[in-house]
């Protein structure tokens, strides 16, 4: 098959894999160099005192952890992970029937699969931009509210919680939407006609047959939406008013005003390990799927 | 593949949802053209904000550097995260499981941590912030989005015309050139589109690690809503919006038209 | 099936000669706008400056390009703090920063701020005396008064009963949830030390958590916290209430002049804005020529009359339609300016962070 003569050629024959190994090593070291050597870094950030103006100076302290373990920050970690919880089944409950609907689209389902996709693909600060423009006292809801009468004053729609957790859901419902429409489509439809054959009425088959097959779909996207939204900082800022401090807002403060980069750091880990933790959880409950197949971006799956 | 169709209450739900993903935005970019500045009575049809944004060389000046940034990154992306592609489904097969959580890794990650701990490296390391560390930190996320793209065509892809090639008596480099790669490339460019249309539209890791005069558009966009809502604003997200759109329409074109090929 | 792909060398190809042209079509586009004159002798032909946001004459920049012969560009941010982190993380290549009075302390003592030439700005004496050196500044030596302002409440005439004169106004529920304070925390917990009587630099734990209470009460009756949005809401009226600067009530009642300012009686926040040079600018020269640009009346009352904030230049403000005037002496004695916190600043970070994360 190869040509013997050329040099090369004969040291991939001897390393069956090295092939491999060559085309992978650029994008690996890439991303070694600039996503997992930066996180280690930060890691030893997370351990080293305080300098003067808000750097690390050399040394080994465990203060910021200690620091990070107290009910003011582990409150703010907890009301980040609420919000983001409710964020995430708020998306799984309009998610799951809208990808059921693709799935039993016919014709229409690529055009649908297209839209599900777009919004992914517009900017974050677009996107949070067109909710305040919805949503604030003399917005486009309050004024046609008003305009139909149905209220007397504007609304306080703006600057709530509520506010965060719809621009949180407008961020992520794509995330969930694509995987538990993967797994809806890999179902075979004819495990439902046999459960209806058998009786079963449409909740039982929902319950019974269809969620149960397509949980690791439905694992995978609330992953993608759960994690994300853990780091948002924006939102809580744009929409919220800045009322409320979600852990993304204490990071960021630590490396801005409060100038206190371990600090931060410790922060970010502790959010870095309750990803660690989740990431976790999923593959225990998926198998190490192939993501290829499994998290596709809709385009890829014509044939 | 399906007879029955969904129940009125999953449709409902379904229209719903899309409206809700779409409306906002159709709605932010019908106001682009209003022309009174405050409010939202719709004052007449106007050009006018779009004229005023091609005015401002601030926001020019945005567009330049996410253009070239966005080059830039995409080209490194693409071509890192192909090679990584055809590494995993060719070559590697066993290692896919573990690489594919590895890949996973950094779409999952908050994007706030990404840009804090590539702020920390360059700090670390004594790169000054600016449009080199802007372009690497793209790179970054953008190569698990292209493998992963590519790793999906691969799947079920044919390998008999690279049989037949080698069986010719082509080695492995001009079957790659003369065959692989045309057949990939529909794919390599669905996923350069993607990778492009993240980096232009990326606004968090950007944020950490922009340094002198490297204001991106998000960053221009995020100094704008920060100070006011008007028009302008609108006029310039609805630019984003349909450059998106029409990157990601390219994007799914040719990515389904090589299935058929 | 003959689709003609491009080949990988006719992509690769065609990609670099976009991205070529795209680098290269820039500054070539940009160049061609301007008919620009070499740069005056002795001085480089760039100039880099970081300020705030929209905080500089319109024709302030262009004017000296004119002049002088010099591009220069212009690149903002949001709030000190994220200019001095900015700073410290090692973004280079600035000339002229535009820090606030207490922040002069801490780039000084970095090293990062380099002696002016006064030999150089002959305008220097346009300062009122009081200016020509300050508390952060003393000897003013390393850095130019550009702005000055001072925090107090901006408020709409026509939608309030009565004109609130005391920082009680937010813990009472004066605007009926339609008030916002900055979100600045120097600025809300020092008009809370103020409010009870200390000072807004106060390091004293029992003030410090007297504040942290009263900042708490009066968020639940706060529509949100705000800082450069706050004229634009003042305007429209969406909020009618708000702890702001001086200069953004003035800018907002262009817009709306039923907006009005007041100095509550416990008093405030006085600062001055500097435009600073750094250690390691590329280009000394030129951005000391700027230094002593921005002194001239003309120019220095131009900059005032867009920001809406006071003119620490005299001269200036004789040329002004409507300056802000400077605050009288009674009022002297209730302003305060911020100093660093040393040390101390991880107790007020601690105080913030409460106040940001209750209910």
């Amino acid at each position: 098959m190869m040509n013997p003569r050329r040099g090369i050629l004969r040291w991939i024959a001897r390393h069956p894999r090295s092939p491999g190994v060559l085309l992978l090593g650029p994008a690996g070291l890439w991303l070694a160099a600039f996503f997992l050597l930066p996180i280690l870094i930060l890691l030893a950030y997370s351990v080293m005192p305080r300098g003067a103006h808000g750097g690390v100076t050399p040394g080994f302290t465990l203060e910021h952890y200690r620091r990070f373990f107290d009910p003011l920050y582990l409150g703010i970690l907890r009301r980040t992970v609420w919000l983001s919880l409710l964020c995430t089944i708020a998306c799984l409950l309009l998610a799951y029937p809208t990808a059921y609907f693709i799935a039993r689209s016919g014709r229409r389902r690529n055009l649908l699969l297209f839209l599900a996709v777009l919004p992914f693909w517009t900017s974050s600060l677009v996107r949070t931009y067109a909710m305040i423009f919805l949503l604030r006292d003399s917005g486009l809801i309050n004024r046609l509210l008003l305009d139909a009468g149905l209220i007397e004053a504007p609304l306080r729609l703006l600057y709530t919680e509520g506010a965060v957790l719809v621009g949180l859901v407008y961020g992520a419902l794509p995330f969930m939407i694509l995987p538990i429409y993967a797994s809806i489509e890999k179902l075979d439809p004819a495990l439902l006609e046999a459960a209806e054959g058998l009786g079963a009425r449409s909740w039982a088959r929902f319950t019974q047959v269809m969620w149960p097959l397509t949980l690791p779909g439905v694992a995978a996207g609330c992953l993608l939406v759960f994690v994300p939204s853990l780091g948002s900082f924006v939102v809580p800022d744009l929409l919220g008013g800045a009322r409320q401090m979600m852990i993304g807002n204490l990071i960021q403060n630590q490396f801005g005003s409060a100038r206190n980069w371990p600090f931060g750091s410790a922060a970010a880990f502790a959010v870095m390990a309750l990803v660690m933790i989740a990431m976790l959880g999923v593959i225990r409950l998926n198998g190490l799927d192939d993501t290829g197949a499994e998290h596709g971006t809709g385009p890829g799956r014509g044939a | 593949m399906t007879a029955r169709r969904a129940p009125f209450a999953v449709s409902l739900t379904a229209v719903l949802t899309y409206a809700f993903m779409h409306l906002p935005l159709l709605v932010l970019i019908a106001f682009s053209f209003n022309r009174s500045r405050f409010g939202v009575q719709w004052g007449g049809f106007t050009l006018d904000w779009y004229a005023r944004l091609a005015s401002r060389p601030d926001i020019l000046r945005a567009l330049r550097l996410s253009l070239v940034v966005g080059l830039l990154s995409t080209l490194l992306a693409t071509a890192l995260g192909t090679l990584a592609a055809l590494a995993l489904a060719r070559h590697l097969p066993r290692a896919r499981r573990a690489a594919g959580a590895l890949l996973y890794l950094p779409i999952v990650t908050p994007e706030i941590i990404a840009g804090v701990s590539l702020l920390v490296l360059f700090s670390w390391l004594g790169i000054a912030l600016g449009i080199t560390t802007i372009v690497i930190a793209h790179t970054a996320f953008s190569i698990p989005f292209v493998t992963v793209v590519l790793l999906a065509r691969l799947q079920g892809s044919d390998r008999s015309l690279e049989e037949a090639a080698m069986s010719l008596g082509a080695d492995e480099f001009a079957t790659f050139r003369r065959v692989t790669l045309p057949q990939l490339m529909p794919g390599v460019l669905a996923g350069a589109l993607l990778a492009f249309t993240l980096s232009f539209d990326d606004f968090v890791i950007t944020f950490f690690v922009a340094g002198v005069g490297s204001t991106t558009l998000p960053l221009a966009v995020y100094s704008m809503v920060r100070k006011s809502v008007e028009p302008t604003i609108n006029a310039l997200s609805a630019l984003l919006v349909i450059g998106t759109t029409v990157a990601v329409y390219l994007a799914d074109r040719l990515a389904r038209g090589s299935a058929r090929a | 099936m003959t689709r003609h792909f491009p080949s990988r060398r006719e992509f690769v190809d065609a990609a670099l000669r976009a991205a070529l042209a795209v680098s290269v079509a820039g500054p070539v586009l940009s160049a061609c706008t301007g008919e620009r004159r070499p740069p005056a002798p002795g001085l480089e032909p760039e100039l880099n400056i970081y300020n705030w946001f929209d905080y500089i004459g319109p024709e302030t920049l262009a004017g000296f390009e004119e002049e002088y012969g010099v591009r220069v560009n212009y690149d903002t941010y949001e709030s000190n703090e994220e200019m001095l982190g900015k700073l410290i993380a090692g973004a280079t290549g600035y000339d002229l920063i535009v820090p606030t009075g207490y922040q002069l302390t801490v780039l000084r003592d970095r090293g990062m701020i380099t002696r002016l030439d006064r030999s150089k700005l002959n305008n220097w004496d346009n300062l009122m005396p009081q200016f020509q050196g300050t508390p952060p500044d003393p000897g003013g030596e390393y850095a130019v008064p550009y702005q000055w302002g001072i925090t107090g409440i901006g408020y709409r005439a026509d939608l309030l009963p009565s004109a609130p004169d005391s920082w009680g106004a937010f813990l009472d529920g004066f605007a009926q949830g339609r008030a916002t304070m900055l979100d600045d925390m120097r600025e809300v917990i020092g008009c809370m030390l103020r409010y009870r009587g200390h000072s807004l630099n106060s390091i004293d734990p029992a003030e410090l958590d007297r504040a942290k209470v009263d900042a708490i009460a009066a968020k639940t009756r706060l529509l949100a916290f705000m800082t450069q949005a706050v004229r634009g809401q003042l305007a429209s009226g969406d909020v009618i209430m708000a702890q702001c600067a001086n200069g953004d009530a003035r800018q907002a009642q262009r817009e709306n002049p039923n907006v009005a300012f007041a100095l509550p009686r416990e008093g405030s926040t006085i600062y001055v804005d500097y435009m600073a040079l750094l250690s390691n600018a590329p280009h000394p020269a030129a951005a000391t020529a700027f230094l002593n640009y921005i002194l001239r009346p003309d120019i220095g009352a131009a900059i005032s009359e867009e920001t809406g904030f006071g003119t620490p230049n005299r001269a200036a403000q004789e040329r002004m339609r409507d300056p802000i005037p400077y605050p009288t002496a009674d009022e002297l004695t209730r302003l305060e300016y911020e100093r660093d916190l040393g040390p101390a600043t991880a107790l007020w970070d601690r105080i913030w962070t409460e106040v940001k994360a209750s209910a």
